[in-house]
């Protein structure tokens, strides 16, 4: 039996708390009790807000936030998206959320292949976008998949070039650490 | 011929199973896809019925794999006996059936150790992510093998061979997790090893896969198995049925006919003499695509002589150093399992997948009234008319058993035979020798392609 | 055997959104552990679940092809370069390192917090031309037809692409000294090279 530790047992908790308050969502009893209480916020921002205001006290009450940002992505995107009408905004909101996890792996890492995989990530989001297109807006001439095609090669083309780059850049500065790669600052 | 009565008995076993392997899964594709929905449930309407059915193939591949994983292990030590003149395992059962049987008990009751400093999550996950692939890579071929028995139709994708290589393609990120998660140096050298094998000698074993799907027209196994029906001179080995139109100006001298032989020689070989010259380039760059695949096959699967990753004179059996218990049984059983898909892939694209080696004109008098007057013998219990082993199906299935077991025999003996390669060598053999020439192959195929009507279709009218 | 047939079609439209949230709430959390994890090669392996999740996601879609590529090339080939690039450069780094500095953390969450809402809105923003049509059930010829003929032009450049980054990534990480061999170049060849082995030194 794995030991966990306080913080992933409160991030758990979080993510429970969350599940509830999208299951209202999704059943219809948060909008029901919203308006019976008289407030005319929209059911799914009034239950965005409840779940994104829960992570940030679950963060400030040092839960742990790998756990707190899943659960709290996952059920706000699920609260975003599951009563539209299309299948399509579904998947588009899904490559947003993991386009945006990616940008900010991008900003944020300090190692240089943290910052590739994250570029891959964002890659792949866009790839999503592009085969859901191709399957709702386009299904006879699959114009979206062959799109996809060529970003697949341009990622392997790019993964190729960038680590090498990276490698020779280790070579010479014995670091890999982004905030070090200063040499062409002036 | 100092060991003739070990071969004779070598040959008895190899009899015996596959007269054997066919009763567990023959039993659970019946109870399970027969059986229940028909005389457990009988209503049509009834989720679960479809449910059942449609859960045939997997679970059939699921008590396959691990019965005949077991029989390859001793195939393998009875074949390497026989290669260095020893008796090998015949104490456990008749003929040391059950060896494996008594070796897999005792793996499994070993202590499960975890190495000190391990990533204890990945440790374990790299077995499953192993071997798991193995059994995914195995579901599509199992159409092809039962000539697209209904039962069995639900998994014929119409991207059969590009299925089985994605997830043939996925074993060897488990052995790189393995080697990284369990901290030890040579672990890591081994998983990194397979790392750098794998991806190079890819390239060769698509490029050669890719030419008989161009061959073929088609990426779905069940056609490209089904086109090279009819005798070992449609097998795609033989430049990809560029042999038919021959294959049916033989058997028309032979049989006779009302079509005559210009017509054939014409449909099949539209360029004349050009024709003939580009059928021998397919003959002979078919060939080569075939030695690439089994070197780029063995490479994959890390068998002698590129067993690096797992050297145990350099590395100490590399990746699975630190497993033990059901975890190495596990790497164990996928290692094998692995050997077995990757030779019935062969079957089915070169070796004409079920299909009899003998030319369909010299079986035509006598094969399909004795084949259809045996098939039902098997066939202990129809229901609704749905027949598990008829001639259609039990026959392809005996064949591609047969030859794959045949292609393990081979790797048994390079195993045998040859010593390892070195890292570099190993290295410059992939990069610098193979890729170039399954690059070149397939572009001289590609436009020699264009000359030959390869897999002739002829007209209905009454060709043979 | 039409059963069979039929079980695709019970309530498919239902048993597709519940399999593409199942999807999600795998790849989102895997996404994160590959920002966040603080072993570093672990994130690289979390990659390959995203991606396998993604092409799950493709195969729900209809994108058998795609879904196959993406498992080969994304889930197996980058990745493994990826962590074999981070087992080469040193893997312990990460968490030696110093925590970033808080304005980066709180920049990429504001920049990824807006970027989020702004595509939000926008998918929100204005009704989708659906077509209500299926699609085939295998497209891989349509596809072909697109990259051999519509698209020809791409392809080649893509091709070239692919060759002139397997150039330079060989050249990039060659880890060779340069200098004795120059030397020996141009004593071997005599007077009449030097000129190109000077130009080759003042090229490095």
């Amino acid at each position: 039996m794995p030991k966990f530790s306080q913080q992933v047992i409160l991030g758990m908790a979080y993510a429970v708390v969350a599940a509830i308050v999208s299951g209202m969502y999704y059943s219809g009893a948060l909008g029901a009790g919203l308006v019976s209480a008289g407030i005319t916020l929209p059911a799914d921002v009034a239950s965005f807000s409840i779940v994104a205001l829960l992570a940030a006290a679950a963060i400030f009450m040092n839960a742990s936030p790998l756990v707190v940002l899943s659960a709290g992505t996952f059920f706000g995107f699920f609260v975003l998206s599951v009563h539209q009408e299309e299948p399509l905004v579904r998947y588009l909101c899904l490559g947003a959320v993991l386009f945006s996890i990616g940008m900010y792996g991008m900003v944020a890492s300090r190692n240089a292949v943290r910052v590739l995989m994250s570029i891959e990530l964002m890659l792949n989001a866009v790839n999503i976008n592009l085969v859901a297109f191709a399957r709702y807006v386009d299904p006879s001439e699959v114009k979206g998949q062959v799109f996809a095609i060529f970003i697949l090669t341009v990622a392997a083309a790019e993964a190729a070039v960038g680590l090498a780059i990276v490698l020779a850049m280790y070579r010479n500065t014995a670091t890999v650490d982004m905030e070090q790669f200063n040499l062409l600052k002036w | 011929m100092g060991n003739a009565s070990e071969i004779f008995k070598f040959t008895r076993l190899s009899i015996i199973w596959l007269c054997l392997i066919f009763i567990p899964v023959w039993l659970v594709a019946y109870a399970v896809g027969i059986f229940i929905p028909y005389f457990l449930i009988k209503d049509q309407q009834n989720i679960f019925f479809d449910v059942f059915q449609a859960l045939v193939p997997i679970i059939a591949v699921l008590v396959f794999i691990p019965i005949n994983a077991m029989f390859m292990v001793l195939f393998e030590r009875r074949g390497l006996a026989l290669f260095t003149v020893r008796s090998g395992p015949n104490r456990v059962g008749v003929d040391g059936l059950l060896q494996t049987a008594a070796d897999a008990v005792k793996l499994l009751f070993k202590e499960d150790i975890t190495p000190r400093g391990a990533d204890i999550a990945m440790f374990t996950l790299a077995p499953i992510t192993f071997f798991a692939p193995s059994v995914f890579a195995a579901i599509p071929l199992l159409a092809a093998v039962t000539n697209d028995h209904p039962l069995f139709h639900i998994v014929n994708l119409p991207t059969g061979i590009f299925y089985v290589l994605a997830a043939s393609s996925v074993p060897v990120v488990g052995i790189v997790m393995g080697g990284w998660a369990s901290n030890n140096k040579y672990s890591l050298v081994g998983g990194l090893r397979s790392a750098a094998q794998a991806i190079s000698y890819e390239i060769p074993l698509v490029l050669s896969l890719v030419s008989m799907c161009m061959m073929a027209k088609s990426l779905d196994v069940v056609q490209i198995a089904n086109q090279q029906a009819g005798g070992i001179l449609d097998w795609n080995i033989f430049g990809g049925g560029a042999l038919r139109g021959i294959d049916k100006f033989i058997a028309l001298n032979l049989v006779g006919n009302t079509i005559d032989a210009k017509t054939i020689l014409d449909a099949a070989y539209p360029s004349g003499i050009l024709s003939y010259i580009a059928a021998g380039v397919l003959i002979v760059c078919s060939v080569i695509m075939f030695l690439l695949y089994l070197t780029g096959a063995c490479a994959e699967i890390n068998r002698i002589p590129f067993d690096l990753p797992e050297a145990e004179s350099e590395l100490v059996s590399g990746y699975n150093t630190e497993y033990s218990g059901i975890k190495f049984a596990i790497f164990f059983l996928a290692e094998f399992t692995n050997l077995f898909i990757v030779s019935s892939i062969a079957v089915v694209m070169f070796m004409g997948g079920g299909g009899n080696p003998i030319p369909a004109w010299l079986l035509d008098p006598w094969w399909p009234s004795f084949a259809s007057s045996v098939g039902p013998m098997f066939d202990l219990v129809t229901a609704k008319g749905l027949m598990l082993v008829d001639e259609h199906t039990f026959f392809p299935a005996l064949w591609v058993i047969a030859k794959t077991y045949a292609f393990v025999f081979f790797a048994v003996l390079i195993r045998g035979t040859l010593p390892r390669f070195r890292i570099d060598q190993l290295m410059d053999f992939g990069w610098k020798r193979l890729i170039p020439l399954s690059l070149i192959v397939f572009l001289v195929m590609a436009f020699a392609r264009v000359l030959v009507n390869v897999h002739l279709v002829m007209p209905a009218g009454g060709a043979p | 055997m039409e059963n069979l047939a039929n079980l695709a079609e019970i309530n498919a439209a239902s048993i597709e959104t519940w399999m593409f949230y199942v999807l999600a709430a795998l790849a989102i959390p895997f996404a994160y552990g590959v920002i966040l994890d603080k072993a570093i090669i672990r994130s690289g392996f979390l990659l390959i679940g995203v991606f396998g999740a993604i092409s799950g996601l493709f195969l729900i879609l209809q994108a058998q092809f795609i879904a196959m590529a993406q498992i080969m090339i994304y889930a197996v080939g980058i990745t493994l370069v990826v962590v074999i690039a981070l087992m080469l450069t040193n893997p312990r780094m990460d968490l030696d390192l110093k925590p970033a500095a808080g304005n980066s953390k709180l920049t990429g969450f504001v920049v990824s917090f807006v970027l989020f809402a702004v595509i939000y809105l926008a998918i929100r923003s204005d009704a989708w031309p659906i077509k209500g049509e299926l699609p085939a059930a295998s497209n891989v010829a349509v596809i072909g037809q697109a990259i051999t003929g519509q698209y020809s032009l791409p392809f080649e450049f893509a091709s070239v692409l692919l060759l002139a980054a397997l150039m330079g990534a060989i050249m990039l990480a060659k880890n060779e000294p340069v200098e004795p061999e120059i030397l020996e170049y141009s004593e071997a060849s005599g007077a009449a090279s030097d000129a190109e082995a000077e130009a080759l030194t003042t090229a490095r």
